[in-house]
């Protein structure tokens, strides 16, 4: 029942690619993610949930669901021990709907019983009086004076003002733009489940996928009302999280059923139970005005971009403050006016995604930056090299960019990529439309694009950003071999493989294991912000150094005392022996490690040391159009990235392949559409995510400049390539057809001239537990 | 996990047997065949028949041969077998072009003919493909034999005329000389069913169009096919003009529905688009 320790004797330090611990297991279908976990005689939990997205509840009646046999529990807030809320930022988030509904599928009640399925039927019979509200569904209307406050106190979550420089400088040539992003799905494969247990001493053990183990137990144990130690979370095989796991989603849920039935209790969630069960990434409505002189320099970007956090708070203000502070892209602009609101609505709750509060704003900056280069009829790659930043730099918040940001390089290296072959008639995949037949080249008309990002990495403004890491060298079966313990959550990116590296190459043993990350060690943060890599390999590295300092005093090594120097002894062959020797009991250290510190921003004028470190990328695409269908093939993706150190090779172009795909999915497929406040398209039939034939070839070029500030100089490589790709796509296909797109994901009938339209009425469905209910509306398709 | 209801279940070696075991059941009884379609549609509880019929089994339904200038094939042959048949490819490309883009490798593999048509699903690409082919439907019931043009086989949408107790047992597809044919879908990805797709059959006399059939998907066209462009088309010299104007009068009188895979206008220009572009593609293979 416990995630399994991942041991690895493979070969690999820093810089080589080792095959993942976990990767055979996974391809085989061997790995046992969190919907695998399994103890007998447990109960399986459901969630009924609200099929309006605003109402308020006149009445509920949970005496049919109590009632049938095999039901052990029915519970409503009302049995909420502690607090009745949680929330990443501020506990605005009922555990269980308390007398009104803020969104559509937010959770009402739950029943735990000895049949996923018979859970779910007792749900369908707790009846529920709603009073239905007109939903406040559009986040310009919801700052409106007037409107009607999905939460006391307003609709602004939050406003990060930016301003540098002359407010009302003026420009030779000026371009406005309005844009606007949907709402886009992290669409893991894996969805939210666990298994909560019991435990003798009054507390609970829950097993989970998540991102972050420690602020799930902190959230969990505040509305278990039980001490924090009383609540362990160990880590379940997760099947991917791009943010979405940030937020708790069935975690207070199956400890609560678990505490009220003294029983283990499972909770998985269905494909659409999923969309309801976790944020998504912020719809962005933007506003953009860039002057430039004559000759080709900015002079000023004013901007105000409004994102729609729905119902709930989630991590929207970190989300406004990435927008507002890199929401003019990695440019030098002597002045800003930047104004970047977080607001509620009735919509789903919006939160972390890959890129999170970047890739909606560079959907508008490059936008914008193509559009000024037309009017300045220059080229668009020269026109943003003229404007890059370097190292050296100001920011807009005062920041001086204080390791290398090759933004020019970058973008040379993509613009200089050799074109990729002409189209290919005879392979239907290549053309657009894929393998339906329908292009034989027809109509079709190449468009290229460009597109240039900059991402923050690690949590910012001053957050105390930090991760616990436990290293123990021992010697088993005679050979020395290490440990490794963390909360740092494995969620596919390869971080257990990365921290193996470490260990490998500061200790010099081969022998590694990972074991499972879990709360009986401190904090390890959160597997987001591109940031695990650098702060737990940075705990990790530092751990290390501890273990050696350790045993060169056992040594009597004169260098023990500084355990940054690294000595040859231990890593080399030559020590091995000497190791062995050293090894009569166990070295073992825990540390917790930090980046160098970060600052607020002043909440007037958005200045201060905000960020720990920039990571930029580059992208070039290449599209085919199908200009009567209104087609689209992604020929190809040149990217360029610095990284910084490239810890596994592999790892980091697989981080780079994987983003592409995601930021190709928002260019021209992925959206949740919600229509007055309701979900139409809950379901991998109906959301779209790029397959393997929607994938185009990607050329890499990755540069390794170091960051002096960083551990092994890496710099964190998991949000760039999801944030330029979409522009760079968006901006290939506005040269092939001329159409000026300022809305993505862009839509077949946005490329035909066709009208669109409102859709059919959304199913009125009552979601719960593992399945979709038989009463959402027939589709045989899905 | 969705379960079915309770249901009976009985396996037939024979067709007589089959017919025997449908109509003692009277209306609750529903063959099965791949249970691609039925099998989903019970689990949600659209479909709850009392009693399977599996008739998977009845190797005898699983054919494709031709005789007296038809292709005829049998109801339990599966997507994969059309797609493999070289005969259909040669002679019927259209049958070839729609199959590649029928769903997947595995539904293809598992679903049959048979299956697909009298789902009688509006987004269903085999309709539109035997509606431009003027196929004839053969259907055995305890009484006999009888037979029903392709375009008259639909009821409405998941309704066919096969009645209970009635088993679709051969398809009929004229072989014509002189002949071109195409079929042209647009998905919204692959594996998906059809935004909107067209088929199209042009038989030539010289530069002259003898006669043309032209089936629609997914766009609301009734019996899946579109007689006034038909009919449009007949006599014209073959070429451009006449294929984009067909395609617009096909559009015309479409009545697509918006959803999830497009809104409404986008869909009749679809109609439009793939209408003409299949007409250009059966005319260079006639
Ligand atoms: C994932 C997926 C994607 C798909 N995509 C497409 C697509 O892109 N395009 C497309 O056209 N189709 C598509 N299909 C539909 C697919 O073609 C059909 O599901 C399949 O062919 C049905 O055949 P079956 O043998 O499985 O039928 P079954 O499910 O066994 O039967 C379907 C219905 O027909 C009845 N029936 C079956 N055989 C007979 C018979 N001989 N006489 C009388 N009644 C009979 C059954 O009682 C039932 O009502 C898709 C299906 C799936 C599952």
């Amino acid at each position: 029942m416990t995630a399994p320790t991942i041991t690895s004797i493979r070969a690999g330090r820093i810089g080589d690619s080792p095959q993942r611990p976990d990767g055979r297991q996974k391809v085989t279908g061997e790995f046992a993610y969190s919907s695998d976990l399994w103890l007998d005689g447990m109960l399986w939990g459901a969630t009924l949930r609200s099929p309006h997205p605003r109402a308020r509840i006149t009445g509920l009646d949970i005496t049919g669901a109590v009632a049938m046999p095999g039901v052990f529990a029915v519970l409503t807030h009302e049995d909420v021990p502690g607090r009745e809320t949680y929330g990443l930022e501020r506990p605005d988030q009922p555990v269980l709907a308390i007398d009104q509904i803020r969104y559509q599928g937010e959770p009402v009640a739950l029943v735990a019983a000895d049949h996923p399925e018979t859970a779910r039927r007792a749900a369908g019979r707790i009846r529920v009086s709603y009073r239905e509200e007109p939903p406040l569904a559009d986040a310009r209307a919801a700052l409106a004076p007037g409107a009607p406050s999905v939460h006391p106190g307003g609709n602004l979550v939050r406003h990060v003002r930016v301003r540098r420089g002359d407010p009302d400088a003026r420009a030779a040539v000026v371009v406005t733009g309005e844009y606007e992003v949907g709402m886009q799905d992290q669409a893991f494969l894996g969805p939210e489940s666990g298994l909560a247990v019991p435990a003798a001493d009054g507390g609970v053990d829950l097993f989970v996928a998540t991102q972050w183990l420690h602020v799930d137990r902190d959230q969990v144990a505040a509305s278990l009302g039980l001490d924090p130690d009383l609540v362990r979370i160990t880590l379940g095989g997760v099947g991917g999280a791009f943010g979405a796991r940030e937020d708790l989603s069935m975690q207070i849920h199956a400890c609560l059923l678990a505490l009220h039935t003294g029983k283990p209790v499972k909770m998985s969630y269905s494909r659409e139970e999923s969309f309801f069960g976790h944020v998504h990434r912020h719809p962005a409505s933007m506003r953009y005005e860039h002057g430039c002189s004559a000759g080709g320099r900015l002079v000023y970007v004013k901007a105000d971009i409004v994102l729609d956090g729905g119902a709930y708070m989630s991590s929207s203000p970190a989300v406004a403050a990435n927008a507002a502070t890199l929401g003019i892209g990695p440019y030098e602009v002597p002045n800003v006016v930047m104004d970047s609101y977080a607001v509620y609505t009735n919509n789903p709750p919006c939160g972390a995604m890959r890129g999170f509060g970047a890739v909606q704003a560079c959907f508008g900056y490059e936008s914008q930056m193509d559009k000024m280069a037309a009017a300045l009829s220059m080229d668009p790659v020269e026109f943003r090299v003229r404007n890059a930043m370097r190292e050296g730099s100001v920011m807009p918040t005062g920041q001086v960019v204080d390791s290398a940001a090759p933004v020019a390089e970058l973008l040379r290296l993509v613009r200089d990529r050799p074109p990729p072959p002409a189209r290919d008639t005879g392979d239907l995949r290549s053309l657009p439309g894929g393998v339906s037949n329908t292009t034989h080249g027809e109509a079709v008309v190449r468009g290229v694009g460009y597109g240039v990002s900059i991402k923050n990495v690690g949590f910012s403004e001053g957050f105390d950003d930090y991760s616990t890491a436990r290293v123990r060298l021992e010697l088993t079966g005679g050979e020395p071999s290490a440990q490794v313990h963390t909360a740092a959550a494995e969620v596919g990116q390869g971080l257990v493989t990365v921290l193996e590296q470490i260990v490998r190459s500061e200790l010099g043993v081969e022998r590694v294991a990972v074991l499972p990350a879990d709360t009986t060690i401190g904090s390890a943060g959160s597997s987001s912000a591109s940031r695990q890599t650098y702060v737990t390999g940075g705990a990790v590295r530092a751990a290390c150094a501890e273990v050696r300092s350790q045993l060169l005093a056992r040594a009597g090594d004169p260098a023990a005392g500084s355990p940054g120097n690294r000595p040859p002894g231990l890593a080399g062959a030559a020590g091995l022996g000497d190791l062995v020797a050293l090894l009569g009991k166990p070295a073992e250290a825990t540390v917790t490690w930090r980046h160098r510190p970060t600052a607020p921003l002043d909440p007037g004028t958005g200045q201060g040391q905000a960020h720990v470190q920039y990571a930029f990328a580059a992208h070039r695409a290449v599209v085919d159009v199908d200009t009567e269908l209104g087609l689209v093939k992604v020929v190809e993706i040149a990217t360029a990235q610095d990284v910084g150190k490239a810890m596994n090779p592999q790892a980091v172009e697989g981080q780079i392949h994987g983003g592409i795909a995601q930021g190709l999915g928002l260019a021209v497929m992925e959206e949740i559409q919600v229509a007055g406040g309701v979900v139409r398209n809950p379901s991998f039939t109906d959301y779209l995510i790029p397959t393997i034939l929607d994938m185009p070839p990607v050329r890499l070029d990755m540069l390794e400049l170091a960051d002096p500030h960083a551990p092994y100089g890496l710099r964190g490589v998991g949000e760039p390539p999801a944030i330029s790709s979409t522009p760079a796509i968006v901006a290939a296909i506005r040269d092939a057809t001329g159409i000026p797109l300022t809305r993505i994901p862009v839509r077949p009938e946005h490329l035909t001239a066709t009208q669109p339209d409102e859709g059919p009425d959304p199913p009125s469905a009552m979601i719960m537990g593992r399945n979709a209910p038989h009463r959402v509306p027939f589709d045989p398709r899905s | 996990m969705q379960v079915p209801t309770h249901v009976e279940y009985e396996r037939a070696s024979s067709v007589d047997e089959a017919l025997e075991m449908l109509s003692r059941a009277g209306g609750e009884a529903r063959p099965l065949a791949g249970g691609h379609s039925l099998i989903p549609m019970m689990k949600l509880r659209l479909a709850q028949p009392e009693l399977l019929v599996d008739i998977s089994g009845l190797t005898e339904l699983s054919y494709i041969n031709v005789a007296d200038a038809e292709l005829r094939v049998g109801a339990l042959t599966r997507h994969a077998q059309l797609l493999d048949s070289a005969v259909a490819g040669e002679r019927l490309p259209i049958v070839h072009d729609a199959e590649r883009v029928i769903a997947d490798p595995i539904v293809r593999n598992w679903g049959t003919i048979g299956g697909s048509l009298c789902q009688a699903d509006p987004s269903e690409d085999l309709s539109a493909v035997l509606a431009a082919l003027r196929a004839t439907a053969v259907i055995r019931g305890a009484g006999g034999v009888r037979t029903v043009p392709a375009r008259e086989f639909h009821a409405g949408p998941y309704e066919t005329v096969v009645e209970p107790g009635e088993l679709l047992v051969e398809l009929r597809i004229p072989l014509t000389a002189n002949t071109g044919s195409a079929y042209e879908k647009v998905e919204r990805r692959v594996g998906d069913w059809s935004v909107a797709a067209a088929g199209a059959v042009l038989t030539l006399a010289g530069e002259l169009i003898e006669d043309a059939g032209i089936g629609l998907t997914a766009v609301g066209a009734p019996h899946f096919c579109a007689p006034e462009a038909e009919e449009f088309l007949r006599g014209r010299r073959a070429g451009e003009e006449a294929f984009t104007t067909a395609g617009q009068i096909a559009a015309e009188h479409s009545n697509p529905v918006a959803d999830q895979r497009g809104p409404e206008d986008y869909k009749r220009h679809l109609a439009a688009e793939l209408t003409t572009r299949a007409l250009r593609k059966a005319f260079e293979r006639a």
